[in-house]
């Protein structure tokens, strides 16, 4: 049998040629391919005419593997040996078409999925770059809004302090609405460059999460249902009441969905639940989910979604700054969990993410239902003297709208300063209440203006209550503000209410 | 006789150095993807100038990321070199000196282009900055999709060997 199988394989593989000196066929056994003597195999197919000749091989044979050769119709793949003989050379050629056949097919798909994995993660890198770049960009643009858009709130805010008529007065509603709606977007986009650049922190407090989740079915449900479109809203009664978590993300987290869900739904129903996944030790771990039957989303446009600024699919209709969900992917990612979403074009969204919690066993129920209120606000001073304030800032608008919201309450003398050289001066010749100091100044910043009043000798310059004024709203730029001595830091945008407050506040 | 010259094909799997051969030979070229194995050999016979041709036997290598283990007797008598990486995947040239090196080392003394391939995937701009950000020294920028440059640097290697004989 073996010897059958060994003859067989012997006499179809592998064909002999013999060549002479000059490099023409002498013998040849044509199992393969047919070669007539005489002929020169470089006509044959280009592989012969590299072969080297006959002076320059030794006895040792050399070998070529897995040569592709095609002749009229015929396609193979075939090992050749190359060895000298006496005064000829002897080439065999074993034909392994079969088997190198086979061995390409998996090379095929090993290389194949080689270069799809590497691509796929260029690609990745690619876009993560261009959402970083993209967000740095809005960032810094934002930040430039903050000037303008200040001075849009406090003259709006003296307008409405005026005469107006009644069709005024709705305009002037419309001009405050955008311009808190601007605002929102500002501090939205905030957020983003914050949790991009690691800045901001995840809190691990207790709170009751039962609280939030009642806290946001009553005032979504009011608004769901102000729309005529009816809400169920589901409560685990498995779930502890109080876990360990940052209770003000969680929020932002669930309004931003729960505002995306009342946004793109026009009818039907939007649901609200908190399940419980399982329990162990003393974690839990916690599905919510926010469901509605909205516009959806396309199949091909889910992985889009949570990119900021990319509101795919659309609605003029439907007003929205595209940053909501970027907040939402971004936040819970830093809670530990990942927002999922399943959608059906004009059927439905489902968002949904599972969260651990740690909890305390029968733990007690402590924090009350809301955050503490607000401090009472400070009332103005009612007496007559009237106070001096110097007003240290460069940008002319936000300059003006202060100017005009401090000279309306008729209790403030103002001096304007434009640059910081020119503070010093001006606070050892006048007796100032109090300091109104923009951050970004030319020449020197305000928060060094400030380090060089507090460093003064003389009491009554070092002690002057200082308000800083900025658009870096970042925590750290405050704390820096701070401990370079001023008493409070505004940030741009802010309303009249809460810039006359702080003021009053400094006063003594 | 014809003079006719050995030009070996090399560099990373998938980086279109048959589709180089097939743009230069055939004057075609396929989106599919056709893993070679082993070692494909056309030729193409090169007008220089009036009267004065050469013929090149181009050598399609089977890709490779480990230019060390290529076989000794494909590379045996070679004239020519060509080293193609694919300018949309920094894996085929992160180590590009360090691969032409191990190139040279095996086939010293033989003129070497270093080739680009895939030009018509990125803009042209970027590439510089690619290629000075790798300390990589190119010869031709490449791409068998529209054929770009490709028969040029194959004339190139033709002149080379035309002048070396
Ligand atoms: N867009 C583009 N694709 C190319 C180019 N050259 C090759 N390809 C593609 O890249 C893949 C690999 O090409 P191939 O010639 O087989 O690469 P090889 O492994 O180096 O021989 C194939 O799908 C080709 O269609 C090019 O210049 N431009
Ligand atoms: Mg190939």
């Amino acid at each position: 049998m073996l010897e059958k199988y060994k003859k067989e394989f012997l006499s179809q593989n592998v064909q002999f040629i013999l060549l002479d000196e000059h490099g023409a066929v002498t013998e040849s056994d044509d199992e393969i391919f047919k070669v007539s003597s005489g002929s020169l195999l470089p006509s044959l197919h280009p592989f012969f005419e590299s072969i080297p000749s006959i002076d320059d091989l030794d006895e040792n044979a050399l070998d070529f593997f897995c040569v592709n050769l095609k002749f009229d119709n015929v396609d193979l793949i075939v090992d050749i040996k190359v060895k000298r003989k006496k005064e000829c050379v002897l080439l065999s050629i074993t034909d392994f078409t079969e088997h190198y056949n086979s061995y390409q097919s998996v090379a095929q798909s090993r290389n194949e999925s080689i270069i799809k994995t590497e691509l796929t993660v260029l690609k990745n890198l690619e876009l993560e770059e261009r959402e970083r770049f993209k967000n740095q960009f809005i960032q810094n643009f934002s930040h430039e809004l903050r000037n303008p858009l200040t001075s849009v709130m406090a003259i709006s805010d003296i307008l409405n302090d005026t005469n107006l008529s009644t069709e005024q007065v709705k305009m002037l509603d419309f001009l405050k609405v955008s311009a808190k709606n601007l605002h929102l977007l500002i501090e939205d986009t905030l957020s983003i460059g914050m949790i991009d650049a690691g800045k901001m922190n995840i809190q691990n407090k207790r709170f009751s999460l039962k609280d939030l989740f009642d806290l946001l079915s009553f005032t979504y449900g009011n608004k769901i249902k102000q729309k005529g479109i009816s809400f169920n809203f589901i409560w685990d009664d498995k779930l502890p009441t109080e876990v360990v978590g940052d209770r003000l993300r969680l929020y932002q987290v669930l309004e931003n969905l729960l505002n995306n869900a009342l946004k793109y739904t026009a009818q039907g129903s939007i649901s609200f639940e908190m399940n419980l996944n399982q329990k162990w030790a003393n974690k839990a771990s916690v599905r919510v989910k926010v469901s509605d039957t909205g516009t959806g989303i396309h199949e091909n446009n889910l992985s889009a979604i949570f990119e900021s600024f990319n509101r795919v699919e659309t609605d003029e209709k439907i007003k929205g700054t595209g940053l909501g969900l970027t907040i939402v992917k971004n936040l819970l990612h830093l809670m530990g969990s990942e927002i999922k979403v399943e959608s059906e074009k004009n059927k439905g969204s489902t968002f949904y993410f599972d969260k651990v919690f740690e909890y305390q066993i029968g733990g007690l129920k402590s924090n009350p239902l809301l955050e503490k209120p607000e401090a009472q606000k400070t009332k103005p001073k009612k007496n007559s003297k009237k106070y001096k304030v110097l007003l240290v800032e460069d940008d002319e608008s936000v300059q003006l709208s202060l100017f005009k919201i401090l000279l309306n309450t008729k209790q403030f003398h103002v001096d304007l300063a434009y640059d910081g050289n020119l503070v010093l001066q001006e606070v050892v010749n006048t007796n100032y209440d109090c300091i109104l100091m923009d951050v970004n100044l030319p020449n020197i910043d305000g928060d060094q203006i400030t380090r060089l009043i507090r460093d003064f000798p003389f009491k009554n310059v070092k002690n002057i209550p200082i308000i800083g004024i900025t658009a870096n709203a970042y925590p750290e730029n405050i704390q820096e503000y701070i401990k370079a001595g001023m008493n409070e830091v505004l940030v741009k945008p802010f309303q009249k209410e809460a810039f006359l407050e702080t003021l009053y506040k400094v006063l003594k | 006789m014809q003079k006719s010259k050995k030009v070996v094909v090399l560099g990373h799997f998938g980086v279109g150095k048959t589709s180089l051969i097939r743009r230069f030979v055939t004057n075609s070229f396929s989106d599919n993807y056709k893993v070679t194995i082993g070692v494909h050999i056309t030729k193409k016979v090169v007008e220089i100038s009036n009267e004065n041709t050469i013929s090149l036997i181009l050598w399609d290598l089977e890709g490779t990321d480990k230019l060390d283990t290529i076989r000794n007797a494909y590379l045996l008598g070679t004239h020519g070199l060509v080293f193609v990486f694919d300018v949309t995947r920094p894996s085929t040239f992160e180590h590009l000196n360090n691969d032409l090196d191990i190139v040279r080392s095996k086939v010293p003394n033989t003129p070497l282009i270093i080739v680009g391939n895939k030009s018509d995937l990125v803009d042209l701009a970027e590439l510089d900055v690619l290629f000075k950000k790798n300390s990589l020294s190119v010869d031709f920028v490449t791409s068998a999709k529209t054929g770009e440059t490709v028969d040029d640097l194959f004339l190139k290697m033709a002149t080379l060997l035309n002048e070396d004989a």
